[in-house]
């Protein structure tokens, strides 16, 4: 995992950008026995248009028959639940709910047929008593849903760090904190940069580049010399609601879908949340600022679907920025230099379609020439979950290890020793917020107000660093600025105090 | 194992919760999830603790110190440091079953009755929906001053703090001679949250800056806090035209605090949405038998010393409960004007002996009223207060026995029109 001993080698295939697209890649070319490395701009894997989700695993009715969206959409539904299972991660198959009212029925009638023209099993149009009983907090005026029952939900970012883990495991290499800002084509090689020029410079040789850089494609590609595509950035806005709401609805529900998008959703997430989302905007490429507007704009247009959430319940408010280009992925090989591939405008479903378009390009890298070779697969093995254990297995695994019977993040019951596994997990996480995409630590209704403090301190023991170098999410945002004084806390206030009273006097 | 009264949570209300119980002859346990008792104390390293109880001002550490002596001389008392509760449930005999992981395993502890002084948690920045950038150097108040205090580490240079809740004010101190810059101290409200003696004490001393009627309306930063916009507020609303950038590295937080009740989110109790927890009678005890609650999660006190004398009488009538000599008669519940928000308790039983101190919070300032405490059509209290602000608990004890059939608090202009 070091860059040390890693940068000068010589790849088949270079992977640049750790979201959901490239991981889903890495791990098809990983194990389909091609040398392969990831190279992830920042601290860690899903860092993102994948985090910030919805993470909804979509049917495939939404698309436009024959777009590349349609067909990998729904391919990508049907590889999911299998891929979860081999990845040991959470799939909660709940469906999807579009919902309508009296006079949307023909909209909802139209969804459904592009669905069927789609491929999309089992769709069906559920009216009352039914459709208030599944969900009952949808409002008095909705009379018909678009069940999806193939549709689920699932973590985005801990899929996304399966899937870089079973690369790793299996023998392919990720490297973090890689921007690539420069490349150059030697005969058979492209050497890519990170750094380029500085005393820190990073490089890599690959034969086979594939861009899946999501909000950065664009400039990866203008790097590689390609002409610079039309895209936007869109910027979708959420709130997340305490796990006390977990009850608010039992699927996504979704409004009747526009030129604009999917609209706003209430989604359960696989945690046990809800959350309310998302906003549509066009933005900066990185911009995910959220908005008093945007807030206000999730709360008006969810009351056309469901009763009054209780926002009072909400702990997090996050944003996630989206690439367009145009109104379907762009999944090419480029013409003006060889070896090279990439993909543009991964929006939504993109979270579902990865693991299809990872096959596909998988093929496409074959076809041009590129060998395979069977692999022994090693097993992912997922991060132990003591909220999910019985009495008699809590028992036995605090037995063996202590740490366990630790609890360090009391919202999400998470222990001392299942932080130090993440710690020692593939990818070797080190920042705050890589822990907590793992097992949910700072997560919970305190947002880290009684935990960060000891994650700090268990992140710098274990890992051997400077408490002042632990951070959020990488170089530039630690916590901790230094020692405080040893001493002269209460002299001070002592003559502060004595200073005021002479001033006052006087 | 079993236990007859087990107390969730080892800061002050734990801590003398679990030493008025065994004090009624109860087997009684005391949970703490920290590796030692004294809760929040333990970082809260100024002084101004224990002028009410001990008469002399301590440190929050030696405040706990001193209860702990005085628990650790207790017979049939149990303490069990690192140890998470992690569900509470019923058996059909009435007995709790209490999970609680620890380093030294998983196991069920059975209590007759069940005492919970779990604090609060800080209300984080999406609660407040707090906008913009989400960055490292966003802090809660607390959660800096575990840094500050139990680390001895410093959390930024250029400081801003949004909300004037006590923990707020002293960290404004605290990191003022750590040698940072506070640059101001921004309440929403137009007036401060926290208690008078901590504004001079901790702001004015030190030439901190407290602005009223004004918020934080955005964060900006991408990997660390570079800066916040703040704006005026009126009627509720921030001045966006007048949004103002201040370049800092840290915000804090002191926002306000939420009673951790979630444990008990099964058993349905009677809850007292003012305070976000429960209703009590005068027992402490909430609408389910057995289960009492002390201490700041059952509403946010000023002062620990109310906060161990709530836990006092929590742990005695758990004591009692436990060994069946606690039987509920009708209550009376204590009615109240507007001007109040709630009362603790929300219940009493009229007639009998002794006082009942009865806890509220008003909604905004008043000057010259008093308080007075109606039973029939007599005054059976009478508070005279110069002063009475919404960020101050009132307390005014009761006498049983002159209780009749109602109960009602209501505050007077001492001015006759």
């Amino acid at each position: 995992m070091s860059t040390a001993d890693t940068q000068e080698q010589e790849y088949e295939v270079a992977i640049i950008g750790g979201g959901i697209m490239g991981t889903a890649l890495f791990s098809e070319l990983v194990r389909a026995g091609i040398n392969c490395v990831l190279l992830e701009a920042s601290d860690d894997v899903s860092n993102g248009s994948t985090k910030g989700n919805s993470g909804i695993i979509h049917s495939g009715y939404d698309p436009m028959p024959n777009s590349l969206m349609a067909k990998f959409n729904v391919a990508g539904n049907k590889m999911y639940k299998a891929m979860c299972k081999r990845l040991s991660v959470g799939y909660k198959s709940c469906g999807t709910l579009v919902v309508a009212r009296e006079e949307e029925k023909e909209k909802l009638n139209l969804l459904m047929e592009r669905g069927k023209t789609n491929g999309v099993p089992s769709l069906k149009i559920i009216t009352d008593p039914l459709l208030h009983q599944m969900e009952p907090n949808l409002i008095d005026e909705i009379k018909y849903g678009l069940y999806a029952p193939t549709a689920g939900i699932v973590s985005p970012y801990l899929v996304c760090v399966a899937l870089a883990e079973e690369g790793v495991i299996n023998g392919g290499i990720v490297l973090k904190e890689f921007l690539v800002d420069k490349a150059e084509k030697n005969s058979e090689y492209y050497t890519i940069y990170g750094n380029s020029g500085k005393e820190n410079e990073k490089k890599v040789n690959a034969k086979y580049i594939v861009n899946c850089a999501g909000a950065g494609a664009d400039k990866v590609n203008t790097i590689f010399g390609l002409p610079s595509t039309p895209c936007i950035y869109v910027k979708g806005v959420y709130i997340l609601l305490d796990k006390s709401q977990n009850n608010f609805v039992h699927r996504p529900i979704f409004p009747l879908p526009t030129a604009l998008g999917k609209g706003v959703l209430a989604i359960p997430t696989i945690h046990g949340n809800v959350m309310f989302g998302p906003t549509a905007h066009e933005c900066e490429p990185f911009d995910t600022s959220v908005d008093v507007e945007s807030l206000n704009e999730i709360k008006a247009k969810i009351a056309t679907a469901v009763k009054q959430p209780n926002f009072r319940k909400t702990i997090k408010l996050f944003a996630g920025v989206r690439n367009k280009c145009g109104n379907d992925f762009v999944i090419k090989k480029a013409e003006q230099i060889e070896h090279y591939f990439y993909t543009l405008g991964i929006q939504s479903p993109g979270l579902t379609s990865a693991p299809a378009i990872a096959q596909y390009l998988c093929q496409e890298l074959i076809k041009d020439g590129i060998k395979t070779k069977k692999i022994k697969l090693k097993v992912r093995k997922p991060y132990p979950d003591l909220t999910e254990m019985d009495a008699k297995s809590l028992k036995k695994v605090i037995k063996e290890n202590p740490d366990y019977g630790k609890i360090i993040c009391r919202c999400e019951g998470v222990s001392l020793g299942e932080i130090k596994d993440v710690l020692n997990s593939p990818l070797k996480p080190r920042t705050v917020d890589a822990v907590k995409r793992r097992i949910r630590t700072t997560m919970g209704r305190c947002q880290g107000s009684f935990c960060l403090p000891k994650i700090i301190k268990i992140i710098s023991t274990v890992c051997d660093i400077p408490k002042e170098e632990v951070s959020l999410c990488g170089e530039g945002s630690e916590f901790i600025v230094g020692d405080i004084k040893q001493n002269g806390y209460f002299e001070k206030i002592k003559e502060t105090k004595k200073m005021v009273k002479q001033v006052r006097k006087n | 194992m079993k236990t007859d009264v087990l107390v969730i949570g080892g800061g002050p209300a734990g801590i003398a919760s679990a030493i008025s119980a065994s004090k009624t002859g109860a087997k009684t346990t005391i949970v703490e999830r920290e590796y030692r008792l004294g809760g929040i104390l333990n970082q809260c390293i100024h002084n101004g603790f224990g002028l009410h109880y001990f008469g002399v001002e301590l440190t929050g550490p030696e405040y706990a110190q001193r209860f702990i002596k005085m628990l650790e001389d207790c017979e049939n008392v149990t303490i069990k440091c690192n140890s998470s509760v992690t569900d509470i449930s019923q058996d059909n005999n009435g007995e709790y079953n209490v999970q609680v992981t620890s380093p030294n395993g998983f196991e069920i502890i059975k209590a007759k009755s069940i005492i919970l002084s779990m604090g609060c948690r800080e209300r984080p920045a999406g609660a407040i929906n707090l906008v913009g950038d989400r960055c490292a150097g966003i802090f809660s108040a607390g959660c800096a001053q575990s840094i500050v205090n139990l680390q001895g580490k410093m959390i930024g240079k250029r400081i801003v703090i949004l909300g004037s809740g006590d923990i707020g004010l002293i960290m404004a101190r605290r990191l003022t001679c750590e040698g940072a810059k506070v640059l101001g101290v921004y309440e929403i409200m137009d007036h401060c949250g926290g208690l008078a003696r901590n504004v001079t004490q901790c702001l004015l001393d030190f030439d901190i800056p407290l602005h009223l009627s004004t918020t934080v309306t955005k964060v900006l930063g991408k990997k660390r806090v570079r800066g916040v916009t703040v704006a005026p507020v009126e009627m509720g609303k921030p001045i966006y035209e007048k949004e103002e950038l201040i370049k800092c590295d840290t915000l804090l937080l002191s926002v306000g605090l939420i009673p951790e009740t979630e444990l008990l989110d099964k058993f349905n109790l009677e809850p007292l949405p003012v305070t976000s927890s429960f209703a009590v009678d005068e027992y402490l005890q909430t609408s389910k038998d057995g289960i009492f609650v002390a201490g700041n999660v059952l509403h946010v006190n000023d002062l620990v010393d109310n906060v161990s004398h709530e836990g006092e009488r929590a742990g005695h009538y758990a004591g009692l409960f436990a060994q069946g000599k606690l039987t509920r008669q009708n209550a009376i519940e204590i009615k109240h004007d507007e001007h109040i928000r709630y009362t603790s308790p929300k219940y009493i039983y009229p007639g009998g002996e002794g006082e009942v101190p009865i806890s509220f919070r008003v909604d905004k300032e008043y000057r010259k009223v008093s308080i007075l405490v109606k039973s029939g059509n007599e005054i059976i209290a009478r508070k005279p207060a110069p002063v009475v602000t919404a960020g101050e608990l009132q307390i005014l004890n009761v006498e049983k026995s002159k209780v009749k059939s109602d109960l009602n608090i209501v505050i007077e202009s001492m001015i006759k029109e």
